[in-house]
């Protein structure tokens, strides 16, 4: 026994005990060198999961809003949580792109294809909807449906993670959640703004356009599908105002709308302008208005490819209005700065029109965006 | 684990009204069923009229307290 106090420095039994702890513990990390990074593993693990109950609990909460939202509309003939969950596991398979060319057109075949399966698909679930609600809750299944494929991805790589011990998997995972969990805390309070019809900040461009062309007299008609243009002549101009439809929720097909104006008003059309929502930047102030050149308008690329292409033939100038807000404004009901900024744009917009636009001429102005709550003047 | 503070956080739009006889801006909190550029029959706070149109559907925003910020 008294080697053992010797060890110890001759000190008590609870000092001996401890020393010898302090020893195994030591002992552990040089015969296994990696238990450090095991016992950081399972922090990171523990953090991800809590997050990814967060998560769970959100899709749940937005699937069973999105289910009784439909049940309202319902016939009670089809059961709607078959339906919905059919819906949220549906994919779409981008095209081919080893072979680029033309891949835009197929592109837009396979959107347009999908877009007019999901809003039938909703239609036949809530066959007591009219047209404005059947736009609107295929938005509202839409956002479900992207927060369940952001729960079902973070779930993968937890797993993955888990399963292999991969500390740089669960690494990067752990690095991307604060914005995953902003995103999806956005999406849920987008479920709220969809189920009952508010403007979301993305529809900023819409109220802009409608704003410019309110009070005056005009000729409307539908140019291209979910899209109208309002004819009206301000100031010796005409001005050919092209937006989606609403107060359902659309985007509509602004790049073919602008394209068959085009086409059909030949060389009158002296600048195609368009207004947008736009990223900004942490640290930025949101509703800023920014001034640009180009077709402002975001989305898979089709409808830009389009704005693009035809002014690009015709030698028609592109002008740009972005208001600047963050992807979760853009997709929660609107705020007032930005609300205040479609007001502030539609002077910007008339005063580039007298600048740049000769009197008797013909300007095209795009208002991009979702139009849910936002209705014709 | 049911986030409840998260649950809690739904913010309600305000729906702003303009009277089509004297012009007067008046808000309520929003209704199912308002749309901006709808003309509703509401009643004008000021001159009785009881018909309004809906100019704006968005979100109050709270001030900010004053903070030093650098950048």
């Amino acid at each position: 026994m008294s080697w053992l106090f010797q060890f110890a420095g001759r000190q008590d039994l609870f000092s001996i005990l401890m020393s010898l702890f302090w020893f195994i513990f030591m002992l552990i990390f040089l015969i296994y060198p990696t238990f450090s990074q095991k016992i950081q593993l399972s922090y990171m693990l523990r953090d991800i999961e809590k997050k990814l109950l967060k998560l769970k609990y959100f899709r749940d909460e937005v699937r069973k809003r999105t289910i009784d939202h439909l049940n309202r509309y319902s016939d009670g003939k089809i059961e709607v949580d078959k339906g919905v969950d059919r819906l949220l596991g549906s994919v779409v398979i981008e095209p081919i792109d080893r072979d680029p060319y033309g891949i835009m057109y197929k592109l837009e075949h396979i959107v347009n294809t999908w877009e007019e399966t999901f809003e039938n698909e909703v239609k036949a679930l809530c066959p007591k909807a009219d047209e404005k609600t059947v736009k609107t809750l295929t938005n509202l299944v839409e956002v479900a449906r992207g927060l369940d494929y952001i729960y079902r991805i973070i779930r993968h790589y937890y797993l993955l993670g888990k399963k292999t011990s991969n500390i740089y998997i669960v690494l990067q995972v752990q690095m991307i959640l604060p914005q995953v969990m902003e995103i999806a805390n956005a999406y849920r309070q987008a479920s709220y703004a969809f189920a009952r019809g508010q403007p979301i900040g993305d529809g900023v461009g819409v109220l802009a356009v409608a704003k410019l062309v309110d009070g005056m007299e005009k000729k409307t008609y539908e140019i291209a599908k979910d899209t109208v243009v309002q004819e009206a002549f301000w100031n010796g101009r005409k001005l050919l105002v092209l937006r989606a439809k609403g107060p359902g929720g659309a985007v509509g097909k602004p790049g073919e709308g602008v394209k068959k104006l085009i086409e059909a008003e030949g060389d009158k059309v002296k600048a195609v302008i368009t207004i947008d929502a736009g990223l900004k930047l942490e640290g930025e102030e949101s509703g800023k208005i920014i001034e640009g050149i180009g077709a402002a308008i975001g989305g898979i690329g089709v409808e830009r490819y389009k704005i693009e292409e035809i002014s690009k033939a015709k030698g028609i100038p592109l002008y740009a209005f972005v208001i600047y807000e963050s992807v979760a404004e853009a997709i929660t009901p609107m705020k007032e700065n930005i609300a205040k900024a479609a007001e502030k744009v539609v002077e910007k917009v008339k005063r580039l029109i007298l600048e740049k636009i000769d009197d008797g001429a013909t300007v095209i102005v795009a208002g991009i965006g979702n139009t849910v709550g936002i209705g014709m003047t | 684990m049911i986030p409840r503070k998260d649950s809690e956080k739904i913010p309600i739009p305000l729906t702003h009204m303009k009277c089509l006889k004297c012009g007067t801006i008046n808000s309520r909190p929003f209704r199912e069923g308002d749309y901006v550029f709808k003309e509703v029959e509401e009643k004008c706070p000021k001159c009785g009229h009881n018909k309004m149109r809906i100019i704006g559907i968005y979100i109050k925003e709270e001030k900010e307290k004053k903070k030093m910020k650098l950048f």
